[in-house]
């Protein structure tokens, strides 16, 4: 065999594992990509439902009229909000979720403990449900950095996704 | 909320029928999730197939290699790779958890061959390794397909992030609290007794340091006993004791957990002197629901598992001045020591399988919105033309 047949042998075994590299790395971005959006799609799911029990809460007796127009009005404009507003919205409810779950703490008469409870249940959910998204939407980023990505444009078309700036410690 | 049962496929890297923690966790897991209606098979390393639960599906015998400092009994190789393959195929299932996803074994392997909602748990906590810049890029493309991890204490969580730059949701490991709650007192364990459950002759057991305290506990409280319990040779560990301590050693050898519940009730301080390696420490957590008062070593996870302090006594690691100070102290005082003990029994129950199942429920029902269930990975799916079923049926 000629050494212009081995080179031209090496040269396409190259190639060929580049390309799959090529599209093994397309697989795992994609399935990042996917991530963001599931991880999101939960998210949202989980704190419409927060906005829902905070309307609730809001017509039940629980809260006195002013509580619950301030609820009302934060759960509306979290219900509301366009994208980049969300977490602003978002935060602004649950200082108004806040003030009303410290003020229960010392009035022991509340008759509605299920939307209470339910209420508690949906925050630690939030909470891991914000944790899982900002991870997906960090590691996207991170990959999407990287030298392989960008020269190949792996990404495609797909927006760079991007941290939502939740105040965890307000839920 | 999805109420239908599951399908739930959860892996466990090391040899089923060898004692450990990660496998404790997967059996309490699984049978919890059973008895909740949900379908759920375990794939696992195992050497005896007739003894093994119906819930459990073989991958093949372990192999011992020695990793991280401690002989693992872990599986890989092609062989193991067919047989995880066939079992995700075969399965259809929801939703894998998979358990020490980091090390190699067929956690890591199912990681590989999977894709759809996928639970990652890591139980272990380690100091950085230089061999973590090399394995690193393989691991971080196979752990990023996780949909959710999971890390056991703050520990194991830091080691994650430190390790695979990724970050992980704290769900501790759980306990049967109902099971510690009502011990007998047993009369003969009972007075100024200090308990200690452990593999003893593990110098990171820490019971060295125990033995190191007592003459100065002993000066102090003159009918200190102390009640070693589980697997070693206990004779050995005598004869290295001095003899005027001998006395006051009793071995119980390995117990039930019947037995380990009664003795948390009946002993008056349990001590855990460990000098490291523990990530979660989950005796202390059946310590506290057995009602016993707890004193630690401030390691980490110790540390973060008795609140700061809060619900059990800490004392510098390695340092048997200090340990025996905090055990005169706490014998001396039974109204403290019963207030220390009352709070950690509180506490305990945040270790509840009630408790903690359902968090890790939670993050299943997280990880599998979008309706997509466990498949065979589109990168592996030429492969699998390739090398058919032949392995795989067997």
């Amino acid at each position: 065999m000629g050494e212009s047949v081995k080179d031209l042998l090496l040269v396409l075994l190259l190639f060929l594992l580049s390309l799959w590299y090529l599209s093994h790395s397309a697989t795992r971005l994609d399935r990042l990509h996917h991530r963001v959006e599931t991880s999101w799609a939960n998210l949202d799911g989980l704190l419409q439902r927060r906005a829902a029990v905070a309307l609730e809460i809001a017509r039940s007796t629980i809260s006195d009229p002013a509580t619950s127009l301030i609820l009302t009005a934060a759960a509306h404009q979290a219900r509301e909000a366009n994208v980049q507003d969300r977490s602003m919205a978002e935060s602004g409810l649950s200082g108004a979720l806040g003030l009303l779950l410290h003020d229960e703490i010392s009035s022991t008469a509340f008759i509605e403990k299920d939307l209470m409870r339910e209420l508690s249940e949906l925050t630690d959910k939030i909470r891991v449900a914000i944790a899982l998204h900002v991870d997906a939407v960090n590691r996207t980023q991170s990959v999407r950095k990287k030298f392989v990505f960008r020269v190949f444009r792996l990404a495609g078309r797909a927006p760079l996704p991007v941290t939502y700036e939740f105040e965890a410690d307000v839920l | 909320m999805i109420t239908q049962a599951l399908r739930i496929g959860i892996v466990c890297p090391y040899g089923w029928d060898t004692p450990g923690g990660v496998q404790n966790h997967i059996r309490d897991l699984a049978e919890y999730l059973i008895a909740k209606g949900h379908y759920v098979s375990v794939l696992a390393p195992v050497i005896d197939e007739d003894s093994v639960p119906d819930y459990v599906v073989s991958a093949g015998k372990p192999i011992s290699i020695p990793y991280n400092g401690a002989v693992a009994r872990v599986l890989f190789g092609p062989i193991a790779f067919a047989r995880v393959r066939s079992w995700i195929s075969s399965g259809s299932f929801d939703l894998l958890h998979l358990h020490e996803p980091a090390i190699p074994s067929i956690s890591l392997l199912a990681c590989w061959a999977a894709e759809g909602p996928m639970v990652g748990t890591f139980h272990a906590a380690a100091k950085k390794q230089k061999v973590i810049y090399a394995i690193g890029p393989i691991l971080e493309p196979l752990i990023e397909k996780l949909s959710a991890r999971i890390a056991v204490s703050e520990a194991a969580r830091s080691t994650l992030t430190e390790h695979l730059d990724t970050d992980a949701v704290v769900i501790p490991n759980g306990i049967y609290a109902k099971r510690f709650a009502h011990g007998e007192r047993v009369e003969k364990w009972s007075g100024n007794t200090i308990g200690f459950i452990g593999r003893f002759e593990e110098p990171r057991k820490g019971l060295q340091i125990l033995l190191d305290a007592l003459p100065i506990i002993a000066r102090f409280a003159p009918d200190v006993r102390v009640l070693v319990a589980g697997p070693g040779d206990s004779e050995k560990v005598l004869e290295d004791i001095d003899m005027q301590l001998r006395h006051r050693f009793e071995f119980l050898g390995r117990i039930s957990e019947k037995e380990k519940a009664d003795l948390m009730a009946s002993i008056a301080l349990y001590v855990a002197p460990n000098t490291g390696g523990e990530s979660f420490g989950i005796i202390l957590a059946e310590a506290l629901a057995g009602g016993s008062a707890v004193v630690a070593s401030d390691i980490p996870a110790f540390d973060s598992l008795l609140g700061h302090g809060e619900f059990g006594a800490l004392f510098p690691t390695e340092n048997p001045q200090e340990l025996a100070k905090i055990v005169i102290d706490l014998l001396r005082e039974p109204d403290k020591r019963r207030a220390l003990a009352a709070k950690g029994k509180t506490h305990a129950q945040r270790f509840d399988w009630d408790v903690v199942a359902e968090e890790i429920f939670s993050v299943y029902e997280m990880s599998m919105v979008g309706g997509a269930t466990v498949r065979l990975a589109s990168e592996n799916r030429a492969w699998n033309r390739f090398s058919t079923t032949e392995w795989g049926n067997q």
